[in-house]
């Protein structure tokens, strides 16, 4: 067994026919780590973790765990455990020979075997039900029994596809936390599946954004949420998603500003350059209301949503739709007009063709727009 | 000083906020209407098994109680029990049961392991393989009964036949006393075995295959989880396949031994349905031949609902 399980892929590729699911992917997951794959549905990352696995072999790449490249090692030497999104619990198997499972089919001796199950039951709560079937146990019991059966055999790393999503709300919560504390004690390397944002921003040390196959991106959670490297990724983390809006950037008496008709923020930066057109992100939070009079994003309010701390107040500011988020009260009513304003810093430019993150870079020459 | 108090807050009243549930004023005939479509949608089906089987079950009954030559103007006579005496008493109807597992036992084979083993392996080919490679081994079902038979003779033939020469033997399958029952049994498998597959096939399709990918994950080798996973969630399906094996192996073999054998020789290849049609249409004892057809059904019956029970609790509720 190798100590270090770093995981590196290196351009793994599967295509289905002329679907590519995952294309040309290059990640490096370090020991330890809690890598997310997060995406929305059909972007691959199912497909992704299935590789990791071995469970589905690479069109092209390959695959190292530590030094050795197994790219071609069936998964049953990987050393990897996964816990699927349906759990997969063996039907006709009680609680602890599902647990006790990959022990027996190491051939360890039945009474190590009964040790370990005992011992792992015990920290996840199932020692009253190692008797039952699966079909006995609720949502959230099924769900730590596939846990559990990953954590009887100290693997190299832990693959999990989705395995909150067929949870309730409040289950979800408790588990999510269990899981990251897991992982905080383990120290173990895990990648897990998600679309969840929440789950992504609550557990990873580090997120894999991926989109129709791409990586999208890949950060620490505040590094994907605060400098996301695409309308995608800027849109897809969130709630309610990024505003983003059409605008041009403009030199205004020597410093720059984005614009539109019912637009004029300014960007904070003295400089002089072309007019460019871009896209301008701003999330809902980093909106203020301006007093009246003063430039920002001038728009009228269409509804307003309480979410109990928080109120949400969605606008329309020429054809395009704003969110205002803020304390509740936010002191706003449908119908009314309002002005708001974000800090420069708070303000998003994306390309208008490639919907990548644009930067500013002082003395650069400008290329000709 | 203003003096007050804390009031608690009253419980919903649920029936202002639903509101009043409307009264029911249903007329016979409207109701009528609504609950009538189930029923007569069952109508046909229910039918045809009134007039194909169970009125002939009844007549078969009733019919086990007289004494009857089949001839139309003869009159039937009642014998109260006497034919089920007579069945009971002869050597023959033990005999034939005996026969009649043996053909059970020895059609086992060929309905349970060999599709088994067969649909396990082609699993692993794929694409339009997979397909050809089925057609060939449910081939067989196609080819009707009393014509494989044919060829069969003339495969077995003593003098002349392919087997022997294949087999480089000089045996006169057909004629002899335990070949014969052999012959039998292996034919309805070659038969049989294709649809048995075939069935097999429905029931791995049937397994969600995440249980094989997560007992691989879990380090299991191929034989582990043919063994651990694969066969215990396909029990249903083989208990299934062993209901229909001892339930209707003696009807399978009867096309076969009336081309090949005709029950014989010395009658080694009378089992109980070949009896049955013995008594009814050659010694045209009719009200003998439906006491035998009556004690049949009783026990497949009870053989039956042993066999149900067994499997409804080899079933596990995939979920």
């Amino acid at each position: 067994m190798t100590l270090v399980s770093r995981i590196q892929l290196r351009g793994l590729t599967r295509r289905f026919g002329a679907v590519t699911a995952v294309d040309d992917v290059w990640l490096d997951i370090a020991d330890g780590e809690f890598l997310v794959l997060l995406g929305p549905s059909g972007c691959g990352k199912s497909t992704l973790l299935r590789m990791i696995a071995g469970l589905l072999p690479p069109t092209e790449g390959t695959l190292h765990l530590g030094d050795t490249d197994i790219t071609h090692q069936p998964p049953q030497r990987r050393d990897l455990a996964m816990v699927f999104q349906s759990y997969a619990l063996y039907p006709h198997l009680s609680v602890a020979r599902n647990i006790g499972f990959p022990l027996r089919a190491r051939k360890l001796p039945r009474a190590q075997i009964r040790a370990k199950v005992a011992a792992v039951a015990e920290t996840l709560d199932l020692t009253a039900l190692l008797d039952r079937k699966p079909r006995e146990l609720s949502g959230g019991q099924r769900q730590r029994v596939a846990l559990g059966r990953a954590l009887v055999r100290d693997p190299g790393a832990f693959l999990m596809d989705e395995p909150l999503s067929n949870l309730d709300a409040k289950l979800r919560a408790g588990t999510r936390a269990e899981i990251a504390e897991l992982h905080r004690r383990l120290g173990a390397t895990m990648v897990y599946v998600t679309h969840d944002q929440v789950e992504a921003m609550t557990m990873a040390t580090r997120i894999a954004l991926l989109d129709q196959g791409r990586l999208e991106q890949l950060g620490t959670p505040a590094e994907v949420y605060d400098r996301p490297a695409s309308v995608f990724a800027a849109t897809f983390l969130g709630s309610p998603a990024m505003n983003v809006l059409d605008a041009t950037v403009l030199t205004v008496d020597g410093t720059l500003s984005a614009r539109a008709e019912d637009i004029d923020l300014p960007l904070g930066i003295d400089a002089t350059m072309p007019d460019r057109p871009v896209r301008l992100g701003v999330r809902p939070e980093h909106l203020t209301i301006a007093p009246p009079g003063e430039p920002g994003i001038r728009a009228v309010v269409t509804g307003v949503e309480n979410l109990g701390s928080e109120e949400v107040a969605q606008c329309r500011s020429g054809t395009a739709r704003v969110a205002v988020r803020g304390t509740r009260p936010l002191g706003v009513r449908t119908g009314e007009a309002l002005t708001l304003t974000a800090r420069p810093e708070h303000l998003h430019l994306f390309d208008v063709g490639s919907g990548r993150r644009l930067t500013w870079q002082p003395g650069a020459v400008p290329a000709a727009v | 000083m203003v003096s007050g108090t804390f009031v608690e807050a009253p419980p919903l009243a649920l029936a202002g906020e639903a509101g009043v549930r409307p009264a029911s004023r249903e007329t016979g005939r409207s109701r009528a209407r609504r609950l009538a479509p189930p029923y007569l949608y069952l109508l046909p089906a229910v039918v045809l098994l009134v007039v194909w089987t169970y009125q002939p079950l009844a007549q078969t009954f009733v019919l086990s109680l007289h004494s009857w030559n089949l001839v139309p103007s003869t009159p039937m006579e009642p014998v109260g029990l006497a034919n089920y005496e007579q069945l009971l008493s002869t050597p023959e109807l033990g005999r034939s049961v005996w026969r009649t597992v043996v053909v059970i036992l020895g059609m086992l084979p060929f309905t349970v392991l060999i599709p088994v083993a067969v649909a396990l392996l082609t699993r692993r080919v794929r694409g339009r393989a997979q397909g050809v490679y089925r057609a060939l081994v449910f081939a067989p079902m196609l080819v009707a009964p009393v014509a494989g038979a044919a060829v069969w003779q003339w495969l077995l033939d003593p003098s002349a036949g392919a087997v022997n020469r294949i087999l480089g033997t000089d045996v006169n399958w057909l004629n002899t006393t335990g070949t014969a029952q052999l012959a039998i049994i292996v034919i309805t498998g070659w038969h049989v075995a294709g649809f048995a597959v075939l069935v097999v096939t429905a029931g791995l399709a049937g397994i969600n295959p995440d249980y094989a990918a997560a007992a691989k994950v879990d380090g299991a080798s191929r034989g582990q989880v043919t063994r651990w996973v694969t066969l215990p969630l396909l029990s249903p399906t083989l208990a299934f396949l062993v209901l229909m094996t001892v339930l209707l192996s003696a009807q399978w073999t009867f096309p076969l031994i009336d081309t090949l054998t005709q029950g014989g020789p010395v009658g080694s290849t009378t089992n109980l349905y070949y009896l049955l049609w013995e008594y009814g249409f050659r010694s045209h004892d009719a009200g003998l031949a439906a006491a035998a057809g009556v004690l049949f059904f009783a026990g497949f019956i009870v053989v039956a609902a042993v066999l149900t029970r067994l499997a409804e609790r080899l079933s596990h509720h995939d979920d």
